[in-house]
């Protein structure tokens, strides 16, 4: 102290050594924010400020469901509707897929992509379908995905569509570190993209494989984008997202079929109430011979698999 | 390890099974509150098969386009048949609506790939007049002989053993459009779907309770209609079984596949997708 107070107060050698530190110093600090340059995949301050799901007021879903669309029309071109789609009172979904008559035509698989928004390339799909060898076995370990005959079905196998089975209770839920997925009140699983961390815990939970990571950022050519959006449901992901079937939410919480029922061209995908004593479902669960994927889990699905005979 | 004599048994003190009365007195009483509990399980009821339920199609809408013999489009087409019910968008959707070719006599061109897409236009009494039956010749094991005028025209194979490729089971003698069941009741074509399940029961009432057959629309009654297709809307009743599809493409690989491979090594932390 009493040196530096003697002449001028700063030597050569201590502005030397102090610029040197303080040029350091910057030099660190500008590196450690470096990775903030590659912040570009959060749009606007207020989706890195969005609130959770649940917590949305009525006028901030709106506020993000309008921010949704304008991001969808800059990335696109084109303005979709998106909608928040809230479960209906007395409603619980319920699919039952009829072994006996599923070809294995995979028709389900490409109208589910189409009507979900998945990216094109790498191609994202939530159904997949097994061809399984004949022998009374359900070891889904024999059951082949990439099977492309002339001409389906083939003698000696049937064929098992799998996606995500809607559990009562879903191991994948209970392993979100950050609540981004629940069971909503009508059954659905559904995600909240914007609270996802891609984590991707409860893709190793999930017994049937059913979710589905965006490894990269998502491509659909905007011609081919479905503009009926939902947030929980069909709206565009982005890298780093899980996603998964919601049973087509944009559409049956519409009072509409999903997409995969309606395309089966031998109609062995049934959707309806169980809650309604009237529906399909509740006919083929009632009189039905049922099978329930992995049932010793004890995941409780709301996806049957049911016979004929 | 105490040793133990050769003869002597294992337990030794067998003289009283339940040395505490109390425990006499709850063990019987058990028993007999199974014994009830069984009795009164026997005397319920069985649960029946089937829950009696009003059907989800109602009569009127076993409409299906009167008419007809399924032929082929292009069959159809080429013959100057009806094409009036011929419905693109069944299959193709509205906004993008296919491009549909004439030839110079303002036929539709059907493209290569719709060369066995099957309708049903076309009537039989345009070739049997009313009353003017048929006589069907029978090979030597007894099956009809499908008539010269009808080879390429109709796909016969009903029936793994094509036993019900005899004409008159369904059609009747004397006006070939009209349908007959075994039982001997007239119906019109619009009304085939009860003609099929004269024999196909179980699958009839699958049909009527949503179990079978193709569905679209709204499973929400209250939101929209629900769509139904009849049996003749998938199966032609003269070849009522499903010819192969062409899968389309499977899941995306990142890597090529062994070519080689019996079973799949796939184990749960090896999934492709």
């Amino acid at each position: 102290m009493t040196s530096d107070a003697t002449g001028s107060g700063m030597t050569r050698r201590s502005f030397l050594r102090a610029s040197t530190v303080l040029s350091a110093g910057v030099a660190a600090i500008a590196a450690g924010l470096a990775p903030l340059r590659k912040i570009g995949q959060f749009s606007s301050v207020d989706e890195f400020l969005q609130k959770y799901y649940k917590e949305l007021t009525p006028e901030e879903m709106k506020a993000v469901l309008a921010r949704i669309e304008d991001e969808v029309q800059r990335q696109y071109g084109i303005r979709p509707h998106v909608r928040d789609y809230r479960p209906m009172n007395g409603v619980e979904f319920v699919y039952a897929l009829n072994l006996t008559r599923c070809v294995g035509c995979r028709m389900c698989v490409h109208a589910c992509v189409a009507e979900n928004n998945q990216s094109r390339n790498p191609e994202i799909q939530y159904i997949r379908v097994l061809k399984m060898p004949n022998d009374g076995t359900f070891d889904v370990d024999k059951g082949d995905h990439n099977y492309a005959p002339k001409s389906v079905p083939q003698a000696g196998s049937f064929y098992m569509p799998v996606q995500c089975h809607q559990c009562k209770n879903p191991p994948c839920v209970k392993v979100c570190p950050v609540k981004a997925t629940w069971q909503e009140a009508d059954g659905i699983t559904v995600i909240d993209y914007n609270w996802c961390i891609g984590c991707r815990y409860c893709e190793a939970a999930c017994p049937y494989y059913a979710r589905r990571f965006n490894f990269t950022d998502p491509s659909i050519p905007p011609d081919q984008l479905n503009l009926n959006m939902s947030y929980l449901g069909n709206r565009p992901r982005r890298k780093g997202v899980m996603e998964k079937c919601h049973f087509c939410i944009q559409r049956t919480r519409a009072g509409r079929y999903p997409s995969c029922v309606e395309v089966c061209p031998t109609g062995s995908r049934k959707f309806g109430n169980i809650l309604d004593p009237d529906s399909e479902v509740s006919y083929i669960l009632t009189n039905k011979r049922v099978l329930v994927l992995k049932a010793e889990l004890g995941t409780l699905p709301r996806f049957f698999y049911y016979f004929d005979i | 390890m105490t040793s133990r004599g050769p003869g002597q048994p294992l337990d030794s003190v067998p003289s009283r099974l339940n040395p505490n009365p109390n425990t006499s007195i709850v063990l019987t009483v058990l028993t007999a509150g199974f014994v009830v509990l069984a009795y009164a399980f026997a005397r319920v009821p069985a649960r029946p098969g089937l829950v009696s339920r009003p059907p989800l199609v109602s009569r009127e809408a076993l409409a299906i386009t009167p008419g007809t013999v399924r032929v082929s489009a292009a069959e159809l087409i080429r013959s100057g048949g009806d094409v009036s019910g011929l419905d693109c968008y069944a299959c193709h959707h509205k906004d993008s609506p296919p491009e549909i070719k004439y030839d110079a006599e303002h036929r539709i061109v059907l493209p290569k790939e719709h060369a066995d897409l099957i309708i049903s236009m076309r009537n039989c009494s345009e070739c049997h007049p009313p009353n003017d039956p048929v006589k069907l010749d029978y090979d030597a094991s007894g099956n009809v002989i499908v008539p010269e005028a009808h080879k390429g025209l109709l796909a016969m194979a009903h029936g793994h053993t094509l036993r019900n490729n005899n004409c008159y089971n369904c059609h009747d003698r004397d006006q070939l459009d009209q349908l007959h069941t075994p039982e001997g009741v007239v119906l019109k074509f619009e009304q085939a779907t009860l003609l099929c399940a004269s024999c196909h029961g179980p699958t009839y009432r699958d049909w009527m309770a949503g179990a079978h057959g193709r569905t679209s629309g709204y499973w929400d009654r209250k939101a929209g209609p629900m769509r139904r297709e009849e049996c003749a809307s998938c199966h032609d009743p003269h070849a009522p079984a499903f010819t192969g599809l062409i899968p389309m493409p499977g899941p995306h690989l990142l890597h090529p596949l062994p070519q080689q491979r019996q079973v799949p090594p796939r184990g749960p932390d090896d999934h492709d997708l």
